[in-house]
């Protein structure tokens, strides 16, 4: 590994930018992504920033049951966030559509037919903490040496 | 029509300010909004459409996962309305515990919505003071009922669990803690000359225009309307309530109004606390036919349930009428008209509490 | 007006709300009182309101129907404010004239109810494009 991948593995590790977009839930992963800022959570202390901006982010957290509202919008999106990247999926929403998945609802779940996703956090709603947590093992298996990996 | 317009600014779905995807589209002439519409179907989940035709029991957590944020406030409604519907009747030990619930709920969705403002306005600080201050909040709530979100507190004829002698000490000491706190919050908010620059005069919504829209809530208590469904509500009454009205009818009011319901709400669970009578929290029934129109009041104003039951407690019908349509409608159409600028539109656009999951559904 | 940017149509979300229960039994009301065919109303409803007012359309409507127009049974009758300031319908000085016109009728010897059909035509006149 050279040095400037060292130092680029080092940097990033440690200035991660999320973006959360909210594709059709119930807010209530929502309110717990947002408890994330939280003192208590404190997310920035990993180094970690909130600001829900596709054009700066690394991650993305996706939240809810894509509803019918996304279809020409989530694919845009998700190419706009510049390489490398994530999304993560949270709460059962996105994974499998919870309790909304049902015969003349309007959603259309998983969200991983529509964008890649890179890790799923099951949970209606999921902890602060294992939010925080998925982000964090997102960081170093997506982002660790990424420009050796994708040669 | 034809109309003069410099800019259109389409505003989200995706916007740093908007915890939720809704789209409004402004219609500027320099810096002044003269018109806007809003676009939805981001969230639309037909939630009724899935309530329909399934057994009561199902449909009591559905109706939670209406709305993450007030879960609690759903659930009551539903269960409260099964209980008309069949005349069950609750112990009266059960309804103390529902009010210490639902206005524990009630304290973390105002401080949320308060700590949306103060985000959106840049007070960062104090932003982040209330959502600390928010999670005391939901420490209690997690305590009482076991889930800090949709936690299916209440049944029909009760509650789950009872609450312990030693939960009520923690209680009352995390309620103590956080009254002392927020006095803080709510007098660097009320004095602070920045924000009142931000929030004083923005945002005016008048009485008459919120009486044509039918604004709910505390949107509708900053502009003067003194209504608010716990009037109606037997264990309120018994509790003494009355609302909380301003007259400013600026966004500054309807941050101090949720600031004010705060400290009302801890009074209130204050007298519960020391008034709980003894007894059994769950009494039995059975649910039966029928259909009736029920509201409470969520932290974001009147809800409504009009539900039609089969007698086998099945749900056929169901139409839920949510505070943030009546309030986003309001807010929308009256409130950001004549806004001096784009900032003050997303500023306005969260004073007023918007809450797009139960909006659509 | 000008033209703006990731547009997507709305018609079949904007539908999905006109078809809830209270807001189909409220369009039904409209329409039998107007004596226009329901699927016309919702045409007219899609391509003239924002989504957030067609969700509202209930509560507006119980608002109107408890607040306006009380003591003018002419206003009432022809639905003034109703059709105008609660459920935009019609602009307001459209709804000034039919107004008059169905006033001046009363005034002058037509008993109300006919009268009210009159206005109710010159509404549904005043809904064509
Ligand atoms: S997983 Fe559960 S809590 Fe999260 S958005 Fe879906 S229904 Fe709501």
């Amino acid at each position: 590994m050279s040095i400037l991948q060292a130092i680029k593995n080092k940097v990033r590790s440690r200035s991660i930018h999320v973006s959360y977009v909210d594709v059709g839930s119930c807010n209530g992963c929502d309110i717990e992504v947002l408890a994330c800022l939280a003192p208590r959570y404190d997310i920035e202390q990993y180094g970690i920033f909130v600001h829900n901006n596709p054009r700066e982010a690394d991650v993305l957290i996706v939240i809810g049951a894509y509803t019918h509202g996304w279809e020409e919008k989530l694919a845009p999106l998700w190419e706009k966030i510049p390489d490398p990247k994530a999304a993560i999926a949270i709460g059962n929403c996105p994974i499998s559509g919870c309790c909304f998945d049902r015969r003349g609802s309007y959603v259309d779940p998983p969200v991983s037919k529509h964008i890649p996703i890179a890790a799923e956090v099951p949970g209606c709603p999921p902890r602060p903490t294992e939010i925080l947590n998925a982000i964090l093992s997102v960081r170093d298996l997506v982002f660790a040496d990424w420009e050796v990996k994708r040669r | 029509m034809k109309r003069t317009v410099d800019v259109n600014i389409p505003l989200g779905p995706v916007h740093p300010c908007f915890k939720e995807p809704a789209r409004v589209k402004c219609e500027t002439k320099g810096e002044r909004v003269i018109a806007a519409e809003v676009e939805l179907g981001y969230m639309k989940k037909g939630i009724e459409r899935i309530m329909k035709g399934r057994p009561w029991q199902e449909v009591m957590f559905l109706a939670e996962r209406v709305c993450g944020i007030c879960s609690v406030i759903h659930n009551m409604v539903f269960i409260e309305a099964m209980e008309q519907i069949s005349g069950i009747a609750v112990p009266p030990r059960a309804a103390y515990l529902r009010v210490i619930v639902n206005e524990l709920d009630r304290m973390q969705s105002h401080l949320l919505a308060n700590f949306s403002y103060c985000y959106t306005i840049e007070h960062e600080t104090l932003a982040m003071y209330l959502l600390d201050c928010r999670e005391q909040v939901m420490d209690a709530l997690e305590r009482l009922t076991g889930a800090r979100v949709t936690c299916a507190y209440m049944i029909p004829g009760g509650v789950r669990c009872d609450i312990h002698a030693e939960d009520q000490v923690v209680l009352r000491e995390s309620l103590d803690r956080i009254e002392k706190e927020l006095h803080r919050y709510a007098s660097m908010f009320g004095n602070g000359p920045m924000i009142a620059l931000r929030s004083r005069g923005v945002g005016i919504l008048t009485p008459v225009a919120a009486r044509e829209a039918h604004v709910v809530g505390p949107t509708a208590r900053a502009s003067g309307i003194a209504e608010d469904r716990r009037i109606q509500h037997p264990t309120y009454k018994q509790l003494g309530f009355t609302p909380v009205v301003r007259y400013d009818c600026d966004n500054y009011a309807r941050i101090m109004v949720r600031f004010d319901e705060l400290f009302q709400s801890i009074r209130l669970i204050r007298a519960c606390l020391d008034g709980l009578p003894k007894g059994i929290i769950r009494g039995g029934g059975i649910c039966k036919a029928g259909e009736i129109r029920y509201s409470g009041e969520a932290p974001r104003g009147e809800l409504t349930y009009s539900i039609k039951t089969d007698e086998v407690g099945r749900v056929v019908e169901i139409q839920i009428q949510t505070p943030s349509i009546m309030n986003i409608e309001a807010c929308c159409h009256s409130m950001i008209i004549g806004a001096d600028s784009i900032a003050d539109v997303t500023a306005t656009f969260v004073s007023a509490d918007p809450c797009i999951a139960c909006t659509e559904r | 007006m000008s033209r703006w940017i990731y547009e997507q149509d709305l018609v079949s979300q904007k539908y999905r709300i006109l078809i809830a229960m209270r807001h189909d039994r409220i369009i039904r009301q409209i329409a039998a009182d107007l004596g226009i065919g329901l699927q016309d109303l919702r045409k007219y409803f899609i391509e003239h309101l924002d989504m957030i007012l067609l969700e509202n359309l209930p509560a507006r409507y119980e608002a109107a129907l408890a607040a306006a127009d009380h003591g003018d049974p002419v206003a009432r009758a022809v639905g003034r404010a109703l059709y105008t300031t609660y459920i935009p319908i019609v602009p307001p000085y459209v709804m000034d004239s039919i107004y008059r016109h169905v006033d001046a009728q009363v005034k002058s010897g037509t008993p109300l109810i006919e009268a009210a059909a009159k206005g109710r035509a010159m509404i549904r006149e005043a809904m064509e494009p």
